[in-house]
This record gives structure tokens, C-alpha cells and sequence, in this order.
């Protein structure tokens, strides 16, 4: 489990910027898991199932949250990345723009640059066929950019 | 991977949950669920057959009661309609 562990919680945490909401799911995703183990024929497969399980979850948790619209009583940046190099401020402006897309492009983002997964592997996760996984990534990035320059963010970070 | 990519990873980076997270699920995992618990599941299913058989013979005695109204009301109407007649034969 140790060896999941930040994978799982900051899968939902990217999905879901909300910490309470994903250490719910990522516990949630850890007991099915227990619950299925009889299914799991190794330990990629249970990588995969993981990632399927919280994915699906979150996005759950995420449409439950939208009926019933709660105040977050944390939505304070991560306390500890595994990586924390780069613009501190920038990655707060992105983790929020990706929160803020629709489900699907949001998951695939996610998908894509937490977990480093080609389009194949996140169309398998996601049940989605490649070239709406590429599709996704592609008007996903053009907005990103769109909205960095309209914040007067350049490709390299704070333009003056 | 180009410069806003590289940020995304970045951005993106795991993040390691809150230190006694293991432990956590670990202890949800042991925790009985009321519904895996025979004890409890047995006392709710008697409270619920209970409160079933209760509420039944609750309304048993109103639906007699009831009746029994009726009935009263039935047999003066009946007096009163006996005394009428008598009255009115010569």
C-alpha cells in the first residue's frame, strides 16, 4: 500500500483540490482494493485498478460535491510534493486551471502529466478511445495557454 | 515536451499524503460494518419485525373500536325508529 499510497492520494487531490475530499477517496480506493484482491493477477494489474478506481471516484465524489456544494475547510496547497522544483506560484495557477476543466479532459490531464502515462494507457484507464484522449490533451493545453497569457503568464513564467 | 508541459509535471508532481494515512485505512478496514456485525443486524431485524407487529395490531384496534362505534350508533337509531312505530300504531 506504502508503495501506492502518494500515487492514489494525489491522484484524487488533482482531480478533486480538495484534501479532506481525496484522502476520503483515496482510502475508499484502498479498501476496494482489499475488497477485490482475489481479482488482482499482479502487481501492474493492481497499479491499473488503482488508478481506474480512484479516477472513477473522484469524478463521483466530484458530481456529488457539485449537487451539494460544500466549502473545502482546506484548499491550501500541497504541504509535501514528492518533486517541488519549479515556480511554486505557476504550479498553484495550474493545479487550479486543471481542477477547473470538465471531468474528462481534467482526468486525462491528470493522467498524463501526474502519472507520465502515454494516450494508450490512459485510453485503457478511462475506457475512452485514443484519438479522444489526444483530442483531450490538445484543447486542454491550447486553453491552458490561452488562459496563462490572459493572466500575463509566459511560457517561462511571469512575464514583467 | 515543451516549456508549459515541463511546468505541468511539475505542477502535477505526486503528493504524499498525511503521515498516519496507512494506519487509517487499516483501522477502516477492521472496523465492523453494523451490517457485518451479527449482533446488530440481529437486533435491528427484531426491532424491525417488532415495530411491524406493533403498528398492525395498533391499527387492529382502532379499525374494532371503530366498528364498535358504528354498531352503538346503528342500535339507538334502531330504538328510536322501534319507539316511533309503536307510538304511532293506535
Amino acid at each position: 500500500m506504502r508503495a501506492n499510497q502518494s500515487m492514489v492520494f494525489s491522484l484524487a487531490y488533482h482531480l478533486l483540490h480538495d484534501r479532506a475530499a481525496a484522502e476520503e477517496v483515496a482510502q475508499e480506493a484502498f479498501l476496494a482494493l482489499h475488497r477485490s484482491l482475489q481479482r488482482i493477477e499482479s502487481p501492474e494489474h493492481a497499479v491499473f485498478w488503482l488508478r481506474k478506481v480512484t479516477v472513477q471516484r473522484s469524478i463521483d465524489e466530484g458530481r456529488r460535491r457539485m449537487r451539494r456544494p460544500q466549502v473545502p475547510l482546506d484548499d491550501q496547497p500541497p504541504l509535501a510534493t514528492v518533486d517541488a522544483k519549479g515556480d511554486p506560484l505557476l504550479s498553484g495557477i495550474l493545479r487550479r486551471l486543471i481542477a477547473s476543466l470538465p471531468e474528462a479532459p481534467r482526468s486525462v490531464m491528470v493522467l498524463r502529466y501526474q502519472e507520465d502515462l502515454d494516450p494508450s494507457e490512459i485510453s485503457r484507464i478511462l475506457d475512452m478511445p485514443v484519438s479522444t484522449v489526444k483530442s483531450h490533451l490538445q484543447r486542454s493545453l491550447a486553453l491552458l495557454r490561452e488562459k496563462l497569457e490572459r493572466r500575463g503568464v509566459g511560457e517561462f513564467g511571469w512575464t514583467p | 515536451m515543451d516549456p508549459l508541459e515541463q511546468q505541468l509535471k511539475q505542477a502535477m508532481a505526486r503528493i504524499e499524503p498525511p503521515a498516519d494515512f496507512a494506519a487509517r485505512v487499516r483501522a477502516a478496514g477492521h472496523r465492523p460494518s453494523a451490517w457485518r456485525s451479527p449482533a446488530l443486524a440481529a437486533a435491528l431485524m427484531l426491532l424491525t419485525v417488532g415495530g411491524g407487529l406493533a403498528w398492525r395490531e395498533h391499527q387492529g384496534q382502532i379499525a374494532k373500536e371503530q366498528v364498535m362505534t358504528a354498531m352503538r350508533i346503528t342500535a339507538r337509531k334502531l330504538d328510536r325508529i322501534q319507539t316511533h312505530i309503536k307510538e304511532v300504531k293506535p
